[in-house]
C-alpha cells in the first residue's frame, strides 16, 4: 500500500502514485477549468440535438395547438350548451309572460275607452266562458257584492259583449248579443234606420224591424240607438254582413264586432246610462271602404 | 504518530461511517460541516497510503456539495479536501504527533488552514460563494470531536495514563 519514493515504474506502487496524481490534478483541472468545456460541451451538444430540438418543439406545438382546438370545441359546445339552455329559459319566460301581456295589452284598450266615454266604467275579468252551450255566456268576476246588477251594458273596446243577465254575490252572467234570446236596440250608422239586433250565434246577429224601403249597405256598422237604456247611444256593435229584402222589412245580418271568444276583460257600463254621452265612435280601421258609385 | 496496521480497517469503517453522516446531516448544514472536517482532518488521512486518503477525501468533497447543492460549478471542495488531507498525512508521517494538546493544535491549525483552501478553490470553480458559518461550528466542537478520535484511531487509553 505505501508508495516508495523510488517506485516509478508501471508496477501497483507506481500505477498508485499515477492514479494519485491523476485524480488530485484531474480534480485541480476540473475545479479550476471545468466550468468553460463544459459550456463548450453543452453548445456542442445544443448544435448536435437541435434537429431533434425543432421536431420535438414542432411535435409540442402541434400537440398544444390540438389540445387548444379540443379545448375551444370544448368550449363552443359549453357555450352553445348555455346559450340554450338560455334561450329555453328566455323562451318558457316569455310564455309564461304572454298572457300577462296579452291581458296587459287589454287592460290598456279598456282604459283608452274608459277615457272615451264620459261614464262612471267599471272593469270585470272574465272568469268562464260558457257560450257554447245553449243559452251560454261569459261570467265575470264581479257579482252584487261589487255593486253589480242585471241589465247593466258590458263592452270591450272592439264594441258591444251584451249585459248583465243574472248577477250572484261574487259572480255575474254576462248575456252575449249573438245569444238567441239577447235584443239590443240599435242603429244603422248611415241611415240611422233603428231596429231590435237579436242573436244568431257565431258572433252573428239579425236586425229587425227594419222596413224594406231603407238603403242598407253590407259594411255599414251597427250602433247602439240607447233606446234600450242599457247602452248609450253610438256604441259600435259590428257592421252589416248580408241584406236580404223581405216582404215587409229587411233582414239584416250584422257581424258583431267584440271577439266575444277571446274576452278577457270587459267594461261595465252604470244601471240605465244616459241616452247621449259623447259622439259615436267607430272605430276608423274597421269602418269598411265605400264602394265606387255607391251613395 | 505510528499506527498498527490492525487499526486500518477500523479507519475505513470510520470513514465511511463519516461519509454517511455528511451525506445524511444535509438538512443540518453546520453538523455536516464537523463531520466533513472531522473526516477530511482526521479519518482520511493516513501514512503512506496517499491513494485511500485522497480517494477518502474526494469522496467526502463530492459528498459535502452533491449534498449542498448551491455551486454552479463542483469539484472545488473534492479537490481543496484531498489536498489538505494529503498534506494533513505527510505531515502526521513527516512529524508524528505523539500528545493530545499537539494533535488538537494541530487540527485547530488544519482546520482553518482547510477552511480556507476549500473557500479559495469553491471561489476558483463556482465564483463567489457565502462563508457560512460550518467552519466556526467545527472549530468551536473541534476539542470534543478531536478526543473523541484521539481516544479511538491513537491512542486507545488515554495517553495520560500509559
Amino acid at each position: 500500500m505505501a508508495i516508495r519514493a523510488s517506485n516509478w515504474g508501471w508496477n501497483p506502487a507506481g500505477r498508485r502514485r499515477y492514479a494519485l496524481i491523476l485524480l488530485w490534478t484531474g480534480h485541480g483541472l476540473w475545479a479550476l477549468f471545468g466550468q468553460r468545456p463544459g459550456e463548450l460541451w453543452a453548445r456542442t451538444a445544443g448544435l448536435i440535438a437541435r434537429p431533434a430540438q425543432r421536431v420535438a418543439s414542432g411535435w409540442e406545438a402541434w400537440r398544444e395547438k390540438r389540445r387548444e382546438q379540443r379545448r375551444s370545441y370544448a368550449e363552443l359546445q359549453a357555450e352553445n350548451a348555455r346559450l340554450r339552455a338560455q334561450v329555453a329559459a328566455l323562451e318558457l319566460g316569455a310564455a309564461q309572460q304572454a298572457p300577462r301581456l296579452t291581458e296587459t295589452d287589454e287592460a290598456e284598450r279598456l282604459l283608452g275607452l274608459r277615457r272615451q266615454i264620459p261614464l262612471q266604467l267599471s272593469a270585470a275579468r272574465v272568469i268562464h266562458s260558457t257560450r257554447p252551450e245553449a243559452f251560454g255566456g261569459l261570467i265575470l268576476d264581479g257579482g252584487r257584492e261589487q255593486g253589480l246588477m242585471p241589465d247593466q251594458g258590458v263592452l270591450v273596446p272592439e264594441g258591444v259583449v251584451g249585459r248583465l243577465w243574472s248577477v250572484g254575490p261574487t259572480q255575474s252572467k254576462v248575456l252575449p248579443a249573438d245569444a238567441p234570446n239577447a235584443s239590443l236596440a240599435v242603429m244603422l250608422a248611415r241611415s240611422r234606420a233603428t231596429g231590435v239586433l237579436q242573436g244568431l250565434g257565431s258572433g252573428r246577429a239579425a236586425i229587425r224591424y227594419i222596413s224594406n224601403q231603407e238603403v242598407v249597405q253590407v259594411g255599414e256598422a251597427v250602433l247602439t240607438s240607447g233606446l234600450d237604456r242599457v247602452f248609450p247611444r253610438g256604441l259600435l256593435v259590428g257592421y252589416v254582413s248580408q241584406v236580404v229584402k223581405g216582404d215587409l222589412e229587411l233582414r239584416v245580418t250584422v257581424q258583431l264586432s267584440a271577439p266575444l271568444d277571446r274576452i278577457r276583460l270587459v267594461l261595465l257600463l252604470p244601471p240605465q246610462p244616459p241616452l247621449e254621452v259623447q259622439e259615436p265612435f267607430v272605430a276608423p280601421e274597421q269602418r269598411p271602404a265605400r264602394k265606387r258609385g255607391t251613395p | 504518530m505510528s499506527r498498527p496496521v490492525a487499526q486500518s480497517g477500523r479507519q475505513d469503517l470510520l470513514c465511511g461511517l463519516a461519509l454517511a453522516l455528511v451525506f445524511l446531516c444535509a438538512p443540518f448544514p453546520r453538523l455536516q460541516a464537523v463531520f466533513h472536517v472531522m473526516l477530511i482532518l482526521a479519518l482520511a488521512p493516513r501514512i503512506g497510503a496517499p491513494l485511500r486518503t485522497a480517494l477518502w477525501a474526494a469522496a467526502g468533497g463530492w459528498a459535502l456539495e452533491g449534498a449542498l447543492r448551491l455551486y454552479p460549478h463542483m469539484g472545488g471542495t473534492p479537490w481543496a479536501d484531498m489536498t489538505v488531507a494529503l498534506l494533513v498525512a505527510w505531515i502526521a508521517g513527516r512529524w508524528p504527533v505523539e500528545h493530545l494538546k499537539g494533535w488538537l493544535a494541530r487540527l485547530a491549525a488544519l482546520a482553518v488552514l482547510h477552511t480556507l483552501l476549500v473557500h479559495g478553490a469553491v471561489r476558483l470553480a463556482a465564483g463567489p460563494h457565502p462563508w457560512g458559518s460550518g467552519w466556526a461550528w467545527a472549530l468551536v466542537t473541534l476539542p470534543l470531536w478531536g478526543w473523541v478520535l484521539w481516544r479511538l484511531l491513537y491512542a486507545g487509553a488515554s495517553p495520560r495514563r500509559r
